[in-house]
């Protein structure tokens, strides 16, 4: 039998011991993918031990099929979806957009230089609708269709907003590059 | 754009894949503590099911021995008289002979049953003196049972055509009882029991401050032991006392508390103890010199030797364990009543007092693989507690001496063991006694 395996079953005879070593192993990595989804540390955590609840709840639902982490992720961005459902449930999250939409695209640019904890910052810079379909689409590959579905827009609205997103995310890193290149610069 | 929107999308997905990012501290506890309460439930669901299955064997049980009391079905039952006399012979047979009604309106009724020689009929009054009521009532050392196609000494039995409307008497002379010798049985009064049970222990906490939280979070009861015999004196029929003396040992696991061996020639403690671990019964404190404790997620321990002063694996300490095991032994005088709900072969009985409980022994200590590292012990217990106790006494009685007994019994301590932490942390402990009694 498999470490994991092992943990899961351990978890499931309601050992604390296997919880907190499950809990050990891969909250580093759904922490992330909360702040990912999440405008705010408060609310990253709020996801982060709803997520986990979650987890251990429906632990027995687990088959064995497929990665445990990917099953993990699920949760914690289903849990991050949820609570942005909850907040934005009074109006259809069309009608929320008051961002000014940038004039241009801008140019080609550089991207060297950007490590992981920068794109995380700037990500959590979007608007939260737009966060919220840029994550969808390019980190978790949802179709505009599930997107819609998921968080209750059309799918036009959907690829509209990926569009703002993205130019939005090009030129703060855009930035970003130019601000490192300066500092590196001296 | 849609070249620029595809890189960009892979810059994100790329650059942030496999990123982790420390969550802050104490999140474990919160979760930790929220699966312990959805929990919870389940652990009474399964309490409420077990009493259901009690209720539901007390129940078959009664039954069972209500049956048994009245008998085979079927049976008749007649008196012991002289061989000359004259019997009757009165079957009880409800499908046959009720409703009596049927007896005055029916002139051929086959169902009357007389003897041959003296013409007795069985009239109304007899049927209804033959009632199983009130067969019941005949004395016991008057009666025999006898199966309903058995004859006494050879007496033929007829039935008898009576005319409509004519009351039959009986003509049933000298129908005499002869002298019984009564003799009392003994009241068995005094009986000893030996018990034994394995106890699922826990805590009712009161009072919700974040040291009691914290440490609760840490802390699982571990299945613990209680046994002991009693002696009980039957005051009435229904009602007896109880006490005796019963062992109890309880006990727990504090997790995240890091143990090592080896640290005797680094401590300077000089006899005075290293370290103190906070629980909800009380406070560790060790008297191993040899053993160095650390807390590294989300335990509690208080020491000079912090983490930045002291590191035991650059000390090349022997790791033992990462928790701790606290054990508490109490010896328990109880005064007990009993309540005999149902008096046959099974009895029931409502089992309720209190008991003082003497700290016999504590002690806490690191186990790693089957061997136990002696860390120290709790101080700030209380020595003398006391408890409550209600249960539920099933008895088989095997002989008129002899009984199997199971006991399930809640105990809630009404003192709590300790107040260190500023939160009155009341232990309770549920288990199922099982035992035999002998009476005398």
């Amino acid at each position: 039998m498999s470490e994991i395996k092992k943990i899961i079953k351990g978890c499931l005879a309601g050992s604390r011991r296997d919880q907190e070593l499950l809990y050990r192993r891969h909250s580093a990595k759904l922490y992330a993918v909360c702040l990912q989804y999440s405008g705010n540390d408060e609310e990253a955590r709020d996801i982060l031990q709803e997520g986990f609840i979650k987890i251990f709840e429906n632990l027995h639902h687990y088959k064995h099929e497929g990665s445990f982490e990917g099953w993990m992720r699920r949760i914690t961005v289903n849990t991050a979806l949820e609570k942005f459902r909850t907040r934005h449930s009074l109006y259809r999250v069309d009608d929320i957009d008051t961002i000014q939409e940038p004039d241009a695209e801008p140019d080609n640019q550089d991207y060297a230089g950007l490590e992981a904890n920068d794109l995380l910052e700037i990500i959590r810079e979007l608007p939260t609708k737009y966060r919220m379909v840029f994550n969808l689409y390019a980190i978790e590959g949802y179709s505009h269709k599930e997107i819609g579905e998921m968080i209750n827009i059309s799918e036009g609205t959907s690829k509209s907003n990926l569009s703002r997103a993205r130019v939005i995310l090009q030129r703060r890193v855009g930035s970003y590059t130019g601000i490192k290149k300066k500092v590196a610069n001296g | 754009m849609d070249e620029k929107g595809a890189n960009i999308d892979l810059l994100f997905r790329n650059g942030l894949k496999d990123f982790e990012v420390l969550p802050p501290p104490g999140l474990w506890d919160g979760i930790h503590s929220a699966i312990k309460m959805k929990t919870r439930p389940i652990i009474y669901l399964r309490a409420a099911a077990a009493v259901t299955v009690l209720l539901t064997m007390s129940l078959l049980a009664y039954r069972w021995s209500r049956e048994m009391s009245l008998g085979p079905a079927g049976s008749v039952i007649a008196f012991n008289v002289p061989a000359s006399s004259p019997v009757i012979y009165n079957p009880i047979d409800n499908t046959q002979y009720l409703p009596e009604k049927k007896y005055n309106t029916d002139n051929n009724s086959s169902n009357v049953l007389v003897e041959t020689e003296n013409q007795v009929a069985i009239n109304e009054e007899i049927e209804t003196i033959a009632s199983p009521e009130q067969i019941l009532n005949v004395p016991e050392s008057k009666s025999l049972y006898l199966t309903k196609n058995e004859l006494i000494n050879g007496l033929e039995l007829k039935p008898l055509n009576s005319p409509k409307g004519n009351p039959i008497a009986i003509q049933y002379p000298d129908l005499q009882y002869p002298p019984v010798n009564t003799v009392a049985k003994p009241v068995k009064r005094w009986s000893i029991e030996a018990l034994a049970s394995p106890t699922y222990y826990s805590t009712f906490t009161s009072g919700n401050d974040q040291l009691t939280s914290q440490l609760t979070s840490t802390e699982d009861p571990l299945f613990s032991y209680s046994g002991g015999v009693s002696f009980s004196y039957k005051i009435s029929k229904r009602f007896s006392i109880q006490s005796g003396i019963y062992y109890s040992s309880l006990g727990q696991r504090i997790d995240g508390i890091y143990s090592f061996s080896g640290f005797q020639k680094y401590n300077e403690s000089k006899g005075s103890p290293s370290f103190k671990v906070p629980t909800t019964s009380g406070t560790v404190y060790t008297s191993n010199p040899d053993v160095f404790l650390a807390a590294y997620g989300n335990g509690k321990v208080y020491t000079t030797y912090t983490n930045d002063v002291f590191d035991p694996n650059k000390a090349s300490l022997q790791y033992i364990s990462n928790s701790l095991t606290q054990n508490l032994s109490y010896l328990e005088l109880p005064v007990i009543v009993r309540y005999k709900v149902i008096d046959k072969m099974i009895g029931i009985n409502i089992i309720g007092g209190l008991s003082y409980n003497l700290l016999v022994s504590n002690s806490a200590y690191a186990m790693k693989d089957g061997t136990k590292y002696s860390v120290g012990d709790t101080k700030g217990l209380n020595p003398l507690a006391l408890s409550s106790s209600l249960g539920m006494g099933m008895e088989y009685n095997l002989s008129d001496k002899l009984s199997l007994n199971l006991e399930p019994t809640f105990r809630y301590y009404l003192d709590p063991f300790s107040i260190t932490t500023g939160s009155l942390i009341h232990p309770y402990s549920f288990g199922i006694f099982s035992g035999v009694s002998y009476k005398f």
